[in-house]
Formats: C-alpha cells, sequence, structure tokens
C-alpha cells in the first residue's frame, strides 16, 4: 500500500485556534476584557503586540496546514512539514513500539480522533502525532502499522491474514466493575472537604455569635442537622464518584489478536492503547494497600515507548481487577510471561545493615536546620524515624525470583508494585559493592529495561551469591 | 575476589592517573576561586551570615575533595578500571572502596563513540563512549590504536548482531 502525500483534515485549522485560544486565554481576559476601556500606556502597547502576534499566529496556522502533510509507504510513514525551513521524517513501522489514540468531548462531535504512535528514540521527535484525523484516516494508518508488523514476521500471505485479524476479546468491564472501580479508588471522599466547607458555611449562618467556645456544644445540639446533611452528601459523593469513574474507566475493553494487544476505555473521550505483543518489554504489578485488602491487582504494559500523559495512560489492563483475574489475562494475553506469588526475601541480617548503613538524609537536614533555623531541629528527629521506617518497610518487601529467563523484583511498603521483565529485554545490568555491603557478604544488582523513563530496577543487599548468579545467568545466552 | 564471576582484564593506561590529577586540581581550584569571590562579595556588601556560614562549609567540603580526587581517587580509580570487549558482551569493572560492574550485551549497544580532550591529546590517548538505549559509559584513557579498533570492532560486532535481536524480538 502506498498513498499520495495527504494534508490533515480541515478540522486541524479548528484545533489549533483553538489550542491557541486556550494558551493566550488569560491575555485575552486581561488585555481585552479586564483593562478594555484602558488605551494608554503599556496597556496599548500590548494590545498592538497581541493582535499583531495573533494574526501572525493564524497565518502561521494556515501556511503549516497547507505544507504540512503524511503519507503511508510500505515500510514507513513519512510526514512533510515547515513553513520556511523543510523538514521530512521517515518514521518505519517496524520502530513504533506502540501507538494510542484519544477523542475528546470536541473530536467526538466532529467524528474525527488522535493518534499518535511512539518510536521510543530518546530525542524530542520520537512520538509521530496526528492530533486531527477522520476516523478513516486513523483506520488507514493503524492498518499500516499493524499489518506492516504482521509481515516483519515473514510468514506466508494466508497464513498471515488468519492471524492479523483474528482480534478476541477477553475483558469488557462490567457495571458492577465500575461500582468496584469507584469504590475502591475512594472517588467518593473527594466530596469530604466540601462537605466541611458546606458544614461550616450554615454554621456561620445559623449561629453568627456563637463564639468558639461553645462551637463544640452547637455541634452537639445540631447533630441531628448533620445527618440528612451527612445522607445527602454521601450520596451525592457516590454519584459523582460513580460518574468520574464511568467517564474514566467505563467501557474498558481488552481485547488481543496473534500480535497485538489492544486496551481501550472511557466513554464521553475514549482513548485506546495497542502494542505489538513482542514490544512489551516487561509487566508490572500494582497493589496499593486498598487494592490488597480487596485482593486486586494491577497489571501494567511496559513501552519502549512513551504511554500517555499521566491520566490518559492507558497501557494498564483493568485496573480494578481481582488479583487470578489479572494473572489469568496476563498468561492469555503474554503467555510467556508467568507470574510467580512465592518470591525470595532477603536474609535477616541485611536487616542490621540497612539499618546501621549511613543516614546520610537525616544528616544533611540535621546540619541545615541547625546551621539555618536551629529552633526545628526538631525535625531532624522525624526525618530520622521516617529513614528508620521507610528501611525497615524496605527490608520486608523486597523480594525477588529469578526463573528460566525471567527476572521477577518486586518493592514497596504499604503499596507495592512487582516488575517481571526477560533476559533478552534486560538491556544491561550493574553489580556493586561498598564496603559496608562486603561485612555482610551482599551486593547491589541493577538492571535496566527500556521504557520511557528508562525503567532501571535495583536490589540492594542481596546475597553475593545470588548477585554472582544473577550475573552469569545474564551473561549466558539463552 | 568477592564475586563469583569471571571479570574483564585489559586496563587502561595509567598515563590517566597525571591527566585526572590536573583536570580535578583545575575544577576544584576554580570551584574555590569562584567560592573565594562570593565570600570577597560578602564582606564587602555584608550580605547576610548565614551565607558566610554556607561559603565557609562549602570551602571546607571542596578541600576535602580535593584532597580525595587529586591524591587519592586517579591511581586508585585507574588501578581498578577493567574493561573486556568481545562478541556478545562488553563487559566494564571499576572502583575499589565500592565496585561497579557493568555488563551490557553487544546486540544492545546502540553507539560507539571516541573524543579526546587537550590532555588526552597530549599522550595520545582516547575516551571509548558505548552507549545503549538506556545510558552511557566511558572507557577512559586508552591508546590510540587501541581506541580505534575498539570502535570498529564494537561497531561490527554490534552490526552483526543486530540482525540476531530482531529475530529475537519476534519470538
Amino acid at each position: 500500500m502506498m498513498t499520495q502525500p495527504k494534508r490533515y483534515h480541515p478540522a486541524w485549522l479548528l484545533f489549533e485556534l483553538y489550542s491557541f485560544i486556550k494558551n493566550t486565554f488569560f491575555f485575552i481576559l486581561f488585555l481585552f476584557v479586564l483593562r478594555a476601556g484602558t488605551n494608554s500606556g503599556w496597556i496599548l502597547w500590548a494590545k498592538y503586540a497581541f493582535i499583531f502576534f495573533a494574526v501572525w499566529t493564524l497565518i502561521h496556522i494556515v501556511l503549516k496546514w497547507f505544507v504540512q502533510t503524511y503519507q503511508i509507504t510500505n515500510q514507513s510513514i513519512i510526514l512533510r512539514e515547515g513553513v520556511f525551513v523543510k523538514n521530512q521524517r521517515t518514521v518505519p513501522f517496524e520502530r513504533i513500539q506502540n501507538n494510542q489514540t484519544s477523542t475528546n468531548f470536541l473530536h467526538r462531535m466532529l467524528g474525527l480522533t488522535s493518534l499518535s504512535l511512539e518510536t521510543g528514540t530518546s530525542d524530542a521527535q520520537a512520538s509521530v502525532k496526528f492530533t486531527v484525523l477522520s476516523n478513516d484516516e486513523a483506520q488507514q494508518i493503524l492498518t499500516a502499522v499493524n499489518h506492516q508488523n504482521t509481515a516483519e514476521t515473514e510468514e506466508t500471505e494466508e497464513k498471515m491474514e488468519e492471524t492479523a485479524y483474528n482480534r478476541t476479546l477477553y475483558f469488557r468491564s462490567t457495571k458492577k466493575d465500575t461500582l468496584k472501580a469507584a469504590f475502591t479508588s475512594l472517588s467518593f471522599l473527594a466530596i469530604f472537604p466540601i462537605l466541611a466547607a458546606v458544614y461550616f458555611q450554615i454554621d456561620d449562618f445559623f449561629s453568627l455569635e456563637s463564639s468558639a467556645e461553645n462551637i463544640f456544644f452547637y455541634f452537639a445540639d445540631h447533630l441531628w442537622m448533620l445527618i440528612p446533611l451527612f445522607i445527602t452528601a454521601m450520596i451525592l459523593s457516590v454519584a459523582i464518584g460513580y460518574v468520574q469513574t464511568v467517564i474514566k474507566y467505563g467501557n474498558y475493553e481488552i481485547s488481543a489478536d496473534d500480535q497485538r494487544i489492544y486496551i481501550q476505555k472511557g466513554v464521553l473521550s475514549t482513548s485506546s492503547f495497542s502494542i505489538p505483543k513482542k514490544k512489551v518489554q516487561a509487566i508490572t504489578i500494582h497493589q496499593s494497600l486498598i487494592k490488597r485488602m480487596l485482593n486486586m491487582a494491577e497489571v501494567k504494559l511496559v513501552s519502549a515507548g512513551k504511554m500517555g500523559d499521566g491520566k490518559q495512560e492507558t497501557n494498564s489492563l483493568y485496573p480494578f481487577m481481582a488479583k487470578k483475574e489479572a494473572y489469568r489475562l496476563t498468561n492469555i494475553l503474554l503467555p510467556n510471561y508467568q507470574i510467580e506469588e512465592n518470591m525470595k526475601r532477603l536474609p535477616r541480617k541485611v536487616l542490621l545493615l540497612k539499618l546501621i548503613s549511613p543516614y546520610f538524609g537525616t544528616l544533611i537536614v540535621g546540619a541545615g536546620l541547625f546551621i539555618f533555623q536551629r529552633e526545628w531541629i526538631w525535625i531532624t528527629g522525624i526525618v530520622f524515624l521516617l529513614g528508620i521506617a521507610s528501611r525497615v518497610l524496605d527490608y520486608l518487601f523486597t523480594s525477588y525470583l529469578r526463573h528460566g529467563d525471567f527476572i521477577q523484583t518486586r518493592k514497596g511498603g504499604f503499596s507495592n508494585e512487582t516488575f517481571l521483565t526477560r533476559k533478552e529485554r534486560v538491556q544491561q545490568i550493574e553489580v556493586r559493592h561498598s564496603w559496608l555491603q562486603r561485612k555482610f557478604n551482599v551486593a547491589t544488582l541493577e538492571f535496566s529495561n527500556r521504557s520511557k523513563p528508562v525503567y532501571v530496577s535495583q536490589l540492594a543487599d542481596v546475597p553475593k551469591e545470588d548477585v554472582s548468579d544473577f550475573y552469569r545467568w545474564f551473561k549466558q545466552k539463552s | 575476589m568477592y564475586l563469583h564471576i569471571t571479570e574483564p582484564s585489559r586496563k587502561i593506561s595509567s598515563k590517566i592517573i597525571r591527566i585526572w590529577q590536573m583536570t580535578n586540581t583545575i575544577g576544584h581550584t576554580a570551584v574555590l576561586i569562584i567560592l573565594g569571590v562570593l565570600l570577597y562579595l560578602s564582606s564587602v556588601y555584608q550580605w547576610a551570615g548565614w551565607i558566610d556560614t554556607a561559603l565557609y562549609i562549602l570551602v571546607g567540603l571542596m578541600v576535602v575533595s580535593a584532597i580525595f580526587s587529586i591524591f587519592i581517587e586517579p591511581s586508585f580509580l585507574q588501578k581498578s578500571w577493567r574493561y573486556e570487549i568481545d562478541e556478545e558482551f562488553v563487559q566494564l569493572k571499576h572502583g575499589r572502596f565500592n565496585q561497579y560492574h557493568t555488563l551490557i550485551p553487544m546486540e544492545k549497544v546502540e553507539y560507539v563513540t571516541t573524543d579526546q580532550g587537550p590532555f588526552l591529546r597530549r599522550h595520545d590517548l582516547y575516551n571509548v563512549k558505548i552507549g545503549t538505549t538506556t545510558s552511557s559509559h566511558t572507557i577512559p584513557a586508552i591508546y590510540k590504536d587501541e581506541a580505534l579498533a575498539l570502535r570498529s570492532q564494537i561497531a561490527v560486532f554490534a552490526k552483526v548482531k543486530d540482525t540476531d535481536s530482531e529475530r529475537e524480538e519476534e519470538e
């Protein structure tokens, strides 16, 4: 397949205009609303400058639209842009680590979507972003990208067709899931600060003269008033929390074919994520305290490319899935990743080592406070206690396991994270040992995986025999 | 041997000790001069008292660090540096008190560069920098012929392995 260079959808202009207005909103508000009547001094100059800037930007947007094109070829996508300085980028499909679409409300209304292809290189142009595409165009690009990744395996034509479109749905979130998600994410608690504010408002209103001493009595006397208020607030907050969760995690779907995994989610604004199975660098399993109590786990796929901006992250198998279910699904999607539950703990003597290693943080805070704020020196004590607590937690929850070609590590305290990767996905390893560690016959082991940013797993104070084994294991060809 | 692993064996040039001593001297002197200027300005313009204290502490730290990194560290570092490059791995080791061992599979090597500053040039030495997708590592002070040979050797090995890694990715 080879297409002609193609301009972006005309709605691109609209989106650029929208983002321009959004970015300069405060200038416009200040210059043309708040200071609308002022036409003197620097305000006037600022207005002229802004108008000049705005006109220039609008012209530039239009020119940009005229010159920038994309073209799909057999192996790659070619992007041309630049009004004055021409620029051409060729992105080979096989370098694309994952792709994501995100459709916001505006997109949805116009039948559009946005797409980004992540290459995972380290420069600023690591991702190819299409901010506005029609659904058909997006589908066309995705088909080209996905198809290419299939062809890469050099299978025969028929077999390829057989496998490539054999997409199965493995998970779809139900109402029950969403309800569970709403409670687990504690989104209903968000209302409590608002509740408190409302309470004090009413309190002000009903007893303007009440002084600080009788607030408590007032509280006790008006308890009856709090009950309906509390109930209403609870209902309201649960409702708000539920709606929030629906918008964010509703319609969660996980599907896969032989080559790729597809995840999509969202109600009003939707986003999707797709990664070739062979480009999964590792998986992580997150368990917050509450998820651990409810026996849930969040399995995330680690890709070498960028994985969305913050809350837009769609690389996790449903975050509120029962642990057993999550593990089962992981096994289906990535048959060669096996999560092991029983891992090796650090030997007991390591706790002593961890406790007697120098407390640099405490030292720095102490010295700083001693010099600058001597009356706050007690803070050092708190930092010291926190230091001890984190070391004990670190000792208690660090565990590791090497089985076959896999290395699995777990770290954490109240919430924990398990990391699982294969030998050939590890980019490099480092082992090191300090004088103190040598006295305890332990060493630190560190390995890096591709991800954005780079994922460095560190296991401190592992028995030296295990570290040596790890080093030799890595050096041995699989 | 603390860890039971095959350690790399090739050494780096001993001339690097003098070079490190020289560059560290220059660096520390520069910082001390800047601190001195700040102290002078502070006394002339009557800056806040804590600035003086902080500056004196920094001077103290710098002096200690200078003694360490000019008279102690270079020779230890040079003596402990080892590297080994074969078809499959780049292996590095350095450090005495804190010992570091790094192991990079050849197929993960993304680039190799050689560079030399004025001090290295005088002794015809090169630094060889090996970069992976996740970080980069420098082997300091290798003689020119060896450095250039190493560079092309790594390039050849990495190139050869590249096809391998793609096959591997397909699983």
